[in-house]
């Protein structure tokens, strides 16, 4: 969920499957903006003895569009490749790994950087054999996690700051409870199928899915003059050039030949994965689509436009809560509120001193509007909570985007194109209105928590 | 009456004397053995080269190579593919 096994094909190919993409300037350097972009989904921290790591035959790319054209401007690609110290031991760690360079770690994984700007012909390479860390083992193989994740952040030389490799997943969502049949737990006695569960057992909290589990991150931080159009670093909010459309995606050689040693690659770039928006792919894009979608540009979203002028949660809710939503059910019109959500941003005149409007084109990128500062008291809902520097204004980790999309589906957001448009007071129990745990996201770079470790995970009582 | 003894066969094709040519001709391609099954001699490039034959009646190929992909028409080429091809399935299918 969000974009975790969201596709059959790329379900079956976890290194290149891009769970979530975030995008938010960086609340300790307002200068710059944080682009993060998480592969591997449903990574469980005990996963040995061949602990997780990134796909050395994939292309891992981040995508900016600064003109609103929906096509990228310029392009971050990240290459990795793996080194086995020893290869006389089954072992990943063959003693403490007490630096990136210690020899008792004998899995290790660097990577490269490269710069795009338009033309592919300008392609720079900005830094190569750049040190990922270590997976969090455990105490013994690990015991000083955090100093390891923290000698893997490189400043490099044009100024960007990067970093690659395991996390513990921001991503917050009651996935079990939505994919049985639309369960919001908190509003189970209203469900169409009883299950026979007392009600007062049946209601209960969300459930955070993903708590227990890490992610793969590649994080980078850009000075915002690197990334606008005409290279400046803007302060009025209702100004084209303050928005940014970002994007994430994962590639393959067209031919794989599998060879022992090493399969054997060919032909150009495919794209196999890609992600903007959160649960747009997953949740508005049907089953049958999905891998197309994976494989198509941004700038050819308009052939997936139906589904979020009439997406399919908005049909099904009024259905499995009869009771709940029968404002939501009497909605026929195309519901351009999702369209501007996922697909172009909102013009100015919705939502006061935003915009994050890119043009007619209809593309699912996060859309940032890099004018608007970092909010000295985030509120996880963003936007439509009147915290302009939140989800749908690009994406901070901590944003609750699932609830937010869930009720703006639910109809919190249609009276923005129709005013006459009564909400379901239902759409407040929509969403999975989960508090993530303290430990979740850290306050500076790369903000993304430190991964749970494999020893403890899962903990011994259960 | 004449008559060809074996050695003066090879003589006459230059054999005995070690002379015989052996060039590219359009007239020798034609008569070509084609492919033979042999042991690999190595192991696979890491940058190898794929053809993928796209539509045998128009001899249509699609050659991967490096990060590229090109497409040519060479019914030459697919019909020796084809011929290789056929050679995989002369002593079976393979195993599902």
């Amino acid at each position: 969920m969000s974009s975790h096994r969201e596709a059959p094909e790329i379900s079956k190919d976890p290194v290149a499957d891009n769970t979530d993409v975030y995008a938010f300037v960086s609340p300790d350097a307002p200068s710059t903006v944080t682009l993060i972009s998480n592969y591997i989904p449903f990574e469980n921290p005990t996963g040995a003895p061949s602990f997780y790591e990134f796909g050395e035959d994939v292309l891992y790319s981040i995508y900016i569009d600064n003109n609103g054209d929906a096509r990228p401007d310029i392009t971050y690609n990240f290459r990795f490749t793996s080194q086995t110290t020893n290869p006389d031991t089954f072992l990943y760690a063959t003693g403490p790994i007490l630096s990136l360079t210690d020899p008792s770690w004998n899995r290790r994984q660097t990577y490269s950087v490269t710069r795009i700007a338009g033309n592919p012909s300008t392609a720079r390479v900005l830094g190569t054999n750049l040190p990922c860390p270590p997976c969090n083992v455990g105490p013994r193989s690990t015991p000083n996690y955090s100093a390891l994740a923290d000698a893997a952040m490189v400043t490099l030389a044009t100024g960007e700051k990067v970093f690659a490799g395991q996390r513990r997943d921001p991503f917050v969502a009651d996935v079990g409870a939505f994919f049985d049949l639309g369960d919001i737990r908190p509003a189970q006695p209203f469900h169409l199928i009883q299950t026979g569960i007392p009600a007062a057992d049946e209601s209960r909290p969300s459930v955070d899915a993903l708590s227990k589990m890490n992610v793969h991150s590649i994080v980078i931080q850009v000075p915002i003059a690197r990334l606008t159009k005409d290279g400046s670093v803007p302060t009025d909010p209702m100004s084209a050039t303050s928005v940014l459309g970002i994007w994430a995606a994962a590639s393959r050689q067209k031919a794989r030949i599998l060879n022992s040693p090493g399969n054997v690659s060919s032909g150009p770039w495919v794209q196999v994965s890609r992600l903007g928006n959160p649960l747009f792919n997953e949740a508005v894009v049907p089953v049958a689509r999905k891998d197309e979608w994976n494989a198509a540009d941004p700038v050819n979203d308009v052939n997936f436009l139906p589904y979020a002028q009439h997406p399919e949660v908005a049909k099904s809710l009024p259905v499995l809560y009869p009771v709940l939503f029968p404002n939501l059910a009497g909605i026929t019109g195309t519901r351009d509120d999702l369209v501007a959500m996922f697909l172009t941003g909102f013009p100015s005149g919705f939502f006061a001193g935003f915009q994050n409007y890119t043009g007619k084109t209809y593309a699912d990128m996060l859309r940032l509007n890099v004018a608007i500062p970092p909010s000295a008291n985030p509120d996880p809902l963003g936007v439509v909570a009147g915290d302009v520097a939140g989800f749908p204004n690009g994406r901070r980790l901590a944003d609750d985007s699932n609830t937010v999309e869930t009720r703006a589906v639910a109809g919190l957001t249609y009276p923005l194109v129709n005013p006459t448009y009564t909400v379901d007071p239902a759409v407040f129990v929509a969403g999975s209105g989960l508090v993530p745990g303290p430990d979740r996201y850290l306050s500076s770079f790369p903000y993304v928590g430190l991964p749970l470790d494999g020893f403890d995970n899962p903990p011994v009582t259960q | 009456m004449t008559t060809f003894s074996r050695r003066s066969l090879l003589k006459a094709a230059g054999v005995a004397t070690g002379t015989a040519m052996i060039s590219v001709s359009p007239a020798a391609a034609a008569i070509e053995p084609g492919a033979m099954e042999t042991t690999p001699s190595g192991p696979l490039p890491s940058e190898s080269i794929v053809a993928v034959i796209r539509n045998a009646d128009r001899g249509e190929v699609t050659i991967l190579s490096g990060r590229t992909e090109k497409t040519y028409t060479d019914k030459a080429l697919v019909k020796r593919l084809l011929k290789a091809a056929a050679l995989n399935h002369k002593h079976g299918q393979g195993v599902a």
